[in-house]
């Protein structure tokens, strides 16, 4: 079955637009950092957010009135993902495209608003207009309104890796000739509940920079955003194979599923690997794999520069690995070895057991 | 391998097994109780304890109660850790694979709507209110809706990767749909699929808000039904290429034959009153499954007992198959268990095709004028069952349908 990337939209804090983030990541440009509050506590915590510009052009839609901002960056990126495609839905195709939605925290900004209500107020004093706002599968729901898909939509759930599993859960409803094209979208919010999670749980840092495969982990900054990508059956840079991935039951187990999908996924053209090293934990996993698996190969994370987006970070990857490939350049000091590369391998590691990857290439 | 020709032009090839099953719920702990529970149309749901309810309209759910399931927690590693939807997926997932310990999955494809909500609000609640937060690690590292099912896996040693599907209350049908046409195209041969959902403080107060919940008896498609009641449970099936598991020797406790998915863009929370997206699920359901809407013997419907809900679902069955065919949801007995609804209803569907009964839509006194559907009202009956229908439809218009048979060589 030949898979391919017909359009790619990319949301994120350095901006919107696959060829406007991607210069600025040329440009070795960085997130800025803002701070986030909360009323009922003192601790304030560092975060990149999307910029307004990001969403200038996104169309008003009656499903996007009351919808929280993950449902905004998901729609703006998968329109813009079928835009550069060139697709357009009617309702004479609509059923032949499904739509595959990677999340993590979710509406965690809704959800949180709607339980604080009942913790402050009680029961009664919860409000019916956000509670459909906190189920996992709104944004979804809001974007095939907004494109029109009457078919097949999942959405699944996990941590950092659930983007390359909902690539993979793509492939296998792609092996269905019944679709001509599958939107995988991948989509988070920040507020100021998850960073006190993620930080309870010792894995967020408070200021930038974050620093990738450094000796001490010295954590994370929680970041938004959205990734799009459009499967069909052909364009430039094929989808060579993914992997279902794999869990792994204690930190120190992740090296060795890393290098079990890594076996799997190698290939001798694989110029590159697009790492979710995020300065955590699972950076020593990635880099021991790596290290082992393909000696020698070319690494980056575009962690440092746009935040660990959970839920959007896989797709954020597949962006960066299929520019790369399309572009024939690669960020940091090795151009030319991407310049003459066919082939990336996408890695990620979540930081809640799951682990996912796949392998792109290009004809040159 | 054996070959099977898909009219809606999927390129299915194998036939796919259910061959081991597990599930607990309110109507109780294993496949066993549950069958005692559907024959005697037994009325599982109960006053609310897990949470004060004083300020709701709704004030039961079906329950799965937790001395029983601490009693099977001591059972497991690191158990004061897991949330208690690890425990019923450990319950679940253990009952199959006594059926089966052979069953090695390849992937994991399970449905879920709301993981491990409770300890993200035991988290948010001891936060707000400056309590103790000693155990926010252990709340935070179990939240996730994953955890519960790599909880699950771990426990018996099993590897596979795990895709969890949160498409609101289809989720369960939606996964079990999904592994069905995974190893249907060939390109897995064993998957296991289920759903799972606890019952949480924030879940049952937002259904309360909507008024989608009922003070009143859970009474689907009956003409004064006044909504749902919630429920939980898990549910594991193991679904095989019936070629490799008849030469495996493995039991077959049914085939799975279609199954259907359908997106109804009307409105977030309310079905498009025609019944067309229902419809279009349950018409792709029989295509998939190459059979004609006469051919269904019985339907468990989605049924929650909304009004909304349960017209758009009886006027597309009204359409689609007539009067004729028997119509329960046994949501009635056990509330709705959201992401778990699914697949514990597609148990009760392998129940009543291996013990050749109709289970019963209990609550029910005065037929809707709008709905002319033969509804199994109150009792279980025997009867001739050869081809069910599973619906469940969701939250964001995400519809699904599952065709299951009766297994003959």
């Amino acid at each position: 079955m030949s898979l391919a990337i017909a359009g790619m939209g990319w949301i994120t804090p350095l901006g919107g637009g696959v060829d406007a983030v991607w210069e600025r990541l040329l440009q070795g440009d960085e997130a800025h950092a803002e701070k986030i509050t909360e009323k009922f506590d003192d601790q304030a915590y560092t975060v990149f957010r999307v910029p307004d510009s990001a969403l200038a052009s996104l169309a008003p839609h009656p499903r996007l009135r009351r919808a929280s901002l993950i449902s905004r960056f998901a729609a703006a990126a998968g329109l813009a993902a079928l835009e550069e495609a060139g697709v357009k839905l009617d309702p004479r195709n609509a059923e032949r495209v499904a739509l595959v939605f990677a999340i993590s925290n979710g509406g965690v900004i809704y959800t949180k608003r709607f339980y604080r209500d009942i913790v402050e107020s009680g029961a009664q004093s919860a409000s019916p207009l956000f509670f459909p706002e906190t189920v996992f599968n709104a944004p979804a729901s809001h974007l095939a309104a907004i494109l029109g898909i009457t078919g097949a939509t999942y959405t699944l759930v996990g941590d950092g890796a659930v983007g390359l599993l909902a690539m993979r859960m793509a492939e296998d409803l792609m092996a269905n000739d019944a679709l001509d094209y599958c939107l995988v979208v991948g989509a988070e919010e920040v507020d100021w509940l998850l960073c006190d999670a993620y930080h309870k749980w010792r894995l967020l840092r408070l200021e930038p920079p974050v620093e990738p495969f450094n000796e001490v982990a010295r954590g994370m900054i929680l970041s938004e955003g959205a990734g799009a990508v459009l499967l069909a059956r052909e364009g430039l840079i094929k989808i060579e194979s993914t992997h279902a991935g794999g869990n792994y039951r204690k930190r120190d187990e992740a090296e060795d599923v890393l290098k079990r999908i890594l076996c799997d996924l190698i290939e001798a053209e694989s110029g590159f690997v697009i790492a979710s090293a995020n300065g955590t934990f699972i950076d020593e996993a990635e880099c021991r794999a790596i290290s082992q698996v393909i000696p020698g190969a070319i690494v980056y994370t575009a962690k440092p520069a746009l935040g660990e987006s959970v839920g959007a970070g896989g797709l954020w990857q597949v962006i960066v690995g299929g520019q790369a490939l399309r572009q024939g350049e690669r960020i940091s000091a090795s151009r030319a070895a991407a310049a003459t590369a066919r082939g990336a391998i996408i890695l990620s590691c979540g930081l809640n057991q799951q682990i996912a990857g796949l392998c792109l290439g290009v004809d040159r | 391998m054996s070959e099977s020709t898909d009219a809606s032009g999927k390129n299915g090839t194998a036939r796919v097994a259910v061959v081991a099953a597990g599930v607990i719920s309110p109507l109780g702990f294993g496949l066993g109780e549950t069958l005692d529970s559907l024959r005697a149309a037994r009325d599982c749901v109960t006053a609310v304890t897990r949470f004060s309810v004083a300020q709701c309209r709704c004030k039961t759910a079906g329950q799965v109660p937790d001395e029983r399931l601490l009693a099977e927690r001591r059972k497991c590693a690191r158990p004061q850790r897991f949330h208690r939807a690890a425990h019923m997926m450990i319950r679940a997932l253990a009952e199959a694979l006594r059926q089966d310990a052979k069953f090695k999955p390849e992937l994991t494809v399970i449905g879920t709507t709301s993981g491990g909500m409770s300890y993200g609000e035991d988290y948010f609640r001891s936060l707000h209110q400056h309590g103790d937060l000693r155990r926010s690690p252990t709340w935070i590292a179990n939240y996730p809706a994953q955890k519960p099912v790599v909880d699950a896996l771990d426990t018996f040693g099993i590897r596979a990767p795990c895709q969890v599907i949160a498409n609101a209350c289809a989720s369960g049908t939606n996964a079990i749909g999904h592994a069905f046409e995974c190893v249907r195209s060939g390109r897995y041969e064993r998957v296991l699929s289920g759903g799972y959902d606890a019952l949480s403080e924030l879940v049952f107060v937002g259904f309360d808000s909507l008024q989608a919940s009922t003070p009143e008896k859970c009474r689907p498609f009956d003409r004064d039904r006044t909504g749902m009641v919630l429920g939980e449970g898990a549910a594991i099936l193991a679904l095989e290429n019936l070629d490799t598991a008849r030469a495996r020797g493995a039991p077959v406790l049914a085939e799975i034959t279609g199954y259907g998915i359908s997106t109804d863009n009307f409105h977030f929370t309310q079905p498009n009153p025609s019944g067309s997206g229902p419809r279009q699920a349950m018409e792709h359901a029989l295509q998939s499954a190459h059979l004609s809407a006469h051919t269904v013997d019985y339907i468990n419907a989605h049924g929650t007992a909304t009004p909304f809900n349960d017209a758009a679902e009886g006027k597309a069955i009204g359409e689609l198959f007539g009067r004729g065919v028997p119509v329960g949801s046994t949501k009635s007995m056990m509330g709705h268990s959201l992401g778990a609804a699914g697949a514990v209803e597609a148990i009760v569907c392998l129940l009543a095709l291996q013990h050749q009964f109709l289970p019963p839509n209990i609550n029910f006194h005065a037929p809707d004028e709008d709905a002319d559907l033969n509804i199994v009202a109150n009792k279980s009956r025997p009867a001739s069952l050869r081809t069910v229908l599973s619906n469940s439809f969701g939250f964001g218009g995400t519809n699904a349908s599952l065709v299951m048979q009766k297994f003959e060589a």
